[in-house]
């Protein structure tokens, strides 16, 4: 099966149509995905620019990663669920989109850098702790992956 | 000059017209639309959240708000940029609709909010900077400021919904 016949076979799914028909569901979806992002990129932020020795660099790295590093994860699983429902309601937009593709490869990324090089500064407990090898590129690095995300989110609607 | 007017005009305005006329230019916008929002509400709900009660990087509220604020307001001033730009591509759409004429009132409804938590509680900072919980003004800013700015994304989610002209 072709992405495209699967495509037109879970555009007529009962479930897809359903999600079309009442008017509020996409926009809400949208918007909690939107709030995931949110929570996602302040605390990539926070996290990455301490790492890049930017800010509270009078605190170790651990105990400002500690902070953030939590809420990742969960804001992950919430962005994977509404994108997920956001597929199943208008499939064409999206499976046969390469520039959903080409997000969806971005985010795998993102999260590798985080497990990467976030995950190691968890142990980095002294303040001026030498931190992980190529942690501020990386630091750098994963903000620009998150900016690129948002960036092929908004651009899925116009290809 | 009526607003009516004035709004046809931006319309009709060489910006305008660059906007609506090279299809990346509007999704580029936008782009950075939701860079800035994502960057302001993932700042302002770390505050926020401090506000209330849950542990930060910072112990000290006062601490986290000089830390975090230049990039809230930089993202800020991105997003009223940006958001400009948009209304200028379709001012009398925009002006015609009433999700977006509700996020400007609950925008200026933050900024309120703000100012009397300026104005009040934070001025007496330094006698709970580091309180967990902090006083109950101060949670009550927190709960609204959160409140205020979810419903103001949801508001601008639905304005790409009703929004009368499309290009």
């Amino acid at each position: 099966m072709s992405i495209q016949t699967f495509s037109q076979w879970l555009y007529a799914t009962p479930l897809a149509v359903a999600f079309r028909e009442m008017v509020w569901f996409i926009p809400t979806v949208q918007t909690i995905h939107i709030l995931a992002i949110a929570i996602l990129v302040g605390a990539a932020l926070v996290s990455n620019l301490r790492l890049a020795g930017i800010i509270a660099t009078d605190e170790a790295p651990a105990a400002v990663v500690r902070r953030y590093l939590p809420w990742m994860g969960p804001a992950l699983i919430v962005l994977l669920s509404t994108g997920l429902l956001l597929v199943i309601a208008e499939p064409g937009r999206t499976l046969g989109n390469t520039v959903f593709w080409v997000k969806m490869v971005l985010v795998l990324s993102g999260f590798a850098l985080t497990r990467g090089f976030q995950k190691p500064a968890l142990a980095l407990q002294p303040v001026g702790a030498a931190p992980v090898a190529l942690a501020k590129p990386a630091a750098w690095l994963s903000l620009a992956v998150w900016a690129a995300v948002i960036f092929c989110g908004r651009f899925i609607a116009y290809t | 000059m009526s607003l009516q007017n004035m709004l046809l005009a931006l319309y009709e305005s060489d910006l305008s017209l660059w906007i609506r006329q090279n299809p990346p230019v509007f999704p580029t916008i936008e782009s950075f639309h939701v860079i800035a929002i994502a960057l302001v509400f993932g700042t302002i709900l770390i505050v926020d959240l401090r506000l209330i009660g849950f542990a930060a990087h910072r112990r000290s509220i006062d601490k986290l708000i000089t830390e975090l604020l230049p990039v809230t307001w930089g993202a800020f001033a991105l997003a009223v940029v940006t958001g400009l730009l948009m209304f200028v591509a379709n001012a009398p759409a925009y002006m015609n609709n009433a999700q977006f004429l509700w996020k400007m009132v609950v925008i200026a409804a933050a900024g309120i909010n703000m100012m009397i938590f300026h104005a009040t509680i934070y001025r007496r900072i330094a006698d709970w900077d580091v309180m967990i919980p902090p006083p109950n003004a101060a949670r009550t800013a927190g709960v609204l400021s959160i409140t205020l700015w979810l419903t103001v994304i949801y508001l601008g989610r639905w304005i790409g919904f009703t929004l009368d002209t499309f290009f």
